[in-house]
């Protein structure tokens, strides 16, 4: 029994860190109809660049945490005008070619600057790890929940309640009928690869403390939460959280039961099995839902 | 005007080129350096023919690379086959699982179908590392025969250079062919509009899977000529970087071109040898290449050159006409 | 110019189309449309924007499934079968916005067109043998027939792209033709046309009926759909409004009144 509990905490830990970088994928989805490959790279160079903020540059971690999302933000911007803005005949495939060639330019950048070596940091807070019905629970768990919660809330608050948001809403659904009643959507694009950006970047930053950060984490974790978010229906929020939770602790059962060195093959199985069976997901696309 | 037509005289001059090349040639470095760009140019032959002519991406092609490699290894060296029978097995079981993971991915859009190959692409190099009682695991499989024919061994040297060269050639061929003729227009009409191909009686998802599976067809025959000229498989060689390169070869090569998968090939394989630092920045080099060439030249160096000279031309008041088949 | 009365009495419908209805999510395109068209006749469909005049055609050629109701080609049911399949039961269409194959050039768009009266696969491609050269060399007549049946063999080597809107439709028109359809499905073919060449179209849809294959059209340009069409079917907000022969659509209050302050 205790042997589950453990493997359900450390299942719904790797399982937010998904939901988040899912919640990444589905924004940016949602309001550009674009899928970026290079998402996990962005997991990656949040983890890092707190990495040598923190530990190396000995910043406070509130300062290391936000300059790393502000960096990796501007990286996710300088993609989209640098490169995807004047793709002039938007055919899926030259896309797709470029968010993977953006992603393995930066896993190159990655690896030239931090080296081939695994970095570590220390977790946010000094508490020993808690004891919870016999099992485990480390306190980077309870950030890691605690984050993506607060993220989970704060998007569903924008969306609903700023203008903003519901002008991002507005876009995705029509974006000439947006643009007609005066919504800028070149802004809300670079406004949408921000916070997917900033998402990604949170989930590198808030994961670093219990992985082995390199310059090659990001392929790995982008592609599972690439996996939640299909699992949870591409286009839907909630159903990036509940495929990124989903998807961690059938992982971390997987692990448990079967075999820890077939980990990542379970993801891809899922995927595979979600596209072929049903492409849309627990909550489905037809419809583009949102919080 | 048959015999003398431009296309026989290409393929003449290049067969003599092969020829000259293979005979002068003694240092045994560059002759495999050679070959290798041959084996190169039959895995971007291959993914050109999805990529550049039906249009659909694969991002884990180095699985149907490795599996012909590692299929024609099992059988040769744990079960005594003869490599010329092992091949039509590797073949023909590659050929089996792009169908098998073709049919559901190609029905959807690009993306999907992108991070399912990519995702594939894992699944079969977690299987090479992980499979160990079959595959040698991560350290890989040692003592894979060579090639013979006719009594002659063809080990590394002058003899598979012209093998493989020979297969290129006729891969060469038979895409030209494919190309040209009615299956090869439909493969283009799906790229070019896929609801109008189908309305126009294309059966889009057969064609699609069908060309998928050619081109998983041609990565095996690659891995297998690969597997017995080093007589070393190891799952490294096969990863995602590998997949990745073969796209940007077929990508800066031109990607409907069938000559430009050679010069993607050549390209990709040379620059690390005449780059010594290569190495540490093939990543970054291979990001940049995707995407320069993506955003600037989609069509590729070949093509790209060519709507140049195209339009220089046509600015400079000659007519109109192009010349495509 | 066309002549209604040379119609055979009491031959079957070549098409049918019963009761049929088509929404997405909460909007409905069309309710409970029924309309039928004879063999050998050239059919309207016009309406104001909106009407769901290429909705209906997208439900004839498959590209929609319709949400209610059948539509029969000679008394079969075809609602809901793939696309492709419908070409080798005899449908053909043009698109709104002229979706050519347009990397290829004019003669290579003609013989996609052709694609199931031709078998040739990749062996067959691979290997030449005689048949599939005999095919290909009788498939490239029939095309170049089809280009100066509409009067760009002159083009046939241009890359499609690059040719100017009107041979642009003309062209989509041959390689629909080159399926040897029964039905031709003609969505806004003057669209875009100036005065001279909507004539040749007029002209060309003539020829076309001559040749047994019946005509379907959407259009907006009211003096040629009167010109050439033996019936027209009104559609107003996703229902039959009117149908009738041109003279009754023209004197019908309630489509006068669909119309004004539309267009």
């Amino acid at each position: 029994m205790q042997e589950l509990l453990q493997y359900l905490f450390s299942g719904v830990t790797s399982g937010a860190i998904y939901a988040v970088i899912a919640l990444g994928f589905t924004m940016l989805y949602n309001a550009t109809e674009l899928i970026n490959f290079a998402q996990g790279e962005l997991v990656m160079l949040g983890a890092l660049t707190l990495v040598s903020l923190w530990a190396g540059l000995q910043l406070p971690l509130p300062a290391a945490f936000v300059l790393a999302v502000a960096a990796v933000c501007g990286v996710g911007l300088l993609l989209e005008l640098l490169a995807l803005r004047n793709v002039r005949k938007p055919h899926p495939i030259l896309l797709v070619l470029i968010t993977v060639g953006a992603s393995i330019f930066l896993r190159g950048v990655a690896m030239v600057i931090w080296g081939k070596d695994a970095h570590g940091v220390p977790p946010f807070s000094d508490h020993p790890p808690l004891e919870v019905g016999g099992a485990t629970l480390l306190p980077q768990s309870l950030w890691i929940l605690g984050i993506v919660l607060l993220i989970v809330l704060s998007l569903q608050f924008f969306y609903k309640r700023t203008l903003t948001g519901k002008a991002m809403q507005a876009t995705a659904i029509n974006r000439r009928g947006a643009w007609l009643l005066g919504i800028p959507a070149e802004r809300m694009v670079l406004l949408a690869f921000a916070i997917s950006a900033a998402m990604g970047a949170v989930g590198g930053v808030i994961i670093a403390p219990i992985t082995m950060c390199s310059y090659d984490m990001g392929t790995l974790l982008g592609l599972k939460g690439f996996c939640a978010a299909m699992l949870g229906g591409l286009g839907s929020s909630w159903g990036a959280v509940l495929g990124g939770l989903l998807l961690g602790v059938l992982e971390a059962l997987g692990v448990g039961f079967i075999s820890s060195s077939l980990k990542d093959a379970i993801a891809f199985l899922l995927l595979l099995l979600i596209l072929y069976v049903r492409p849309s997901g627990i909550f489905g696309s037809g419809a583009v839902h949102r919080f | 005007m048959k015999l003398l037509n431009p296309s026989r005289l290409l393929h003449a001059t290049f067969a003599l080129a092969i020829l000259l090349t293979g005979t002068v040639l003694s240092n045994p470095y560059d002759l495999q350096l050679l070959t290798f760009i041959g084996i190169y140019t039959l895995l971007a032959l291959g993914l050109n023919m999805l990529m550049g002519y039906a249009g659909q991406i694969s991002l884990g092609h180095a699985a149907f690379y490795g599996l012909g490699a590692y299929t024609s290894g099992v059988l040769t060296v744990h079960w005594g086959w003869s490599p010329w029978a092992a091949l039509p097995a590797a073949l023909a079981l590659t050929a089996l699982v792009a169908f098998l993971v073709g049919l559901p991915t190609l029905k959807l859009s690009g993306y999907y179908l992108g991070m399912g190959t990519l995702g594939f692409g894992i699944i079969v190099h977690v299987l090479f590392r992980e499979w160990s009682s079959l595959t040698g695991g991560a350290s890989g499989m040692v003592g894979i025969p060579p090639l013979e024919a006719g009594g002659i061994v063809l080990s590394g040297g002058r003899g598979y250079f012209f093998l493989v060269w020979l297969v290129v050639m006729g891969a060469f061929v038979a895409c030209e062919r494919i190309v040209g003729s009615r299956v090869g227009r439909a493969l283009r009409a799906i790229h070019d509009g896929e609801h109008a191909a189908a309305a126009m009686g294309v059966d889009t998802s057969r064609l699609k899977v069908s060309v998928f599976v050619l081109s998983a067809v041609f990565a095996a025959l690659a891995g297998f000529l690969y597997a017995h000229l080093v007589s070393f498989v190891s799952p490294e060689s096969f990863g995602f970087m590998v997949s990745i390169k073969v796209v940007a070869m077929v990508v800066i090569g031109g990607m409907a071109t069938i000559w430009g998968a050679l010069l993607g090939a050549s390209l990709l394989t040379l620059l690390p040898e005449w780059l010594h630092v290569f190495s540490d920045y093939e990543m970054i080099i291979y990001g940049l290449i995707l995407m320069v060439v993506m955003i600037f030249l989609p069509r590729g160096l070949t093509r790209g050159l060519l709507d140049i000279y195209e339009r220089a031309k046509r600015s400079s008041g000659t007519s109109s006409a192009s010349s495509e088949s | 110019m066309s002549a209604p009365n040379d119609l055979p009495e009491r031959l079957p419908p070549l098409l049918k189309v019963e009761s049929v209805s088509k929404s997405f999510g909460g909007i409905q395109a069309l309710y409970e449309v029924s309309f039928q068209v004879e063999p050998g006749a050239i059919h309207a469909v016009i309406g104001p924007n909106g009407a769901g005049k290429t909705t209906l055609f997208n439900c004839i050629t498959g590209a929609y499934v319709p949400s209610g109701g059948r539509i029969l080609l000679d008394g079969e049911a075809i609602q809901g079968r793939p696309v492709h399949k419908l070409v080798e039961r005899g449908i053909a269409r043009t698109f709104q916005n002229v979706a050519l194959f347009e990397s290829m050039t004019v003669l290579e768009n003609v013989l996609v067109g052709q694609h199931v009266r031709t078998r040739c696969g990749f062996l067959g491609a691979v290997f030449q043998w005689p048949g599939v050269r005999r095919e290909e060399r009788e498939a490239r007549e029939s095309a170049m027939e089809l280009l100066r049946f509409t009067g760009l063999e002159d083009r046939a080597r241009l890359r499609s792209g690059d040719l100017p809107l009107g041979w642009q439709r003309f062209l989509e028109i041959a390689r629909a033709l080159a399926a040897r359809p029964r039905l031709l499905l003609l969505d806004e073919p003057a669209a875009g046309l100036n005065g001279a060449e909507t004539e040749q179209l007029a002209d060309l849809m003539e020829r076309i009926r001559q040749r047994d294959v019946t005509l379907l059209l959407v259009e907006h340009d009211m003096s040629l759909t009167m010109e050439v069409s033996d019936r027209i079917l009104v559609l107003d907000q996703g229902k039959k409004l009117a149908e009738g022969t041109p003279r009754e659509i023209q004197s019908d209050e309630a489509v006068m009144a669909a119309y004004l302050g539309t267009e």
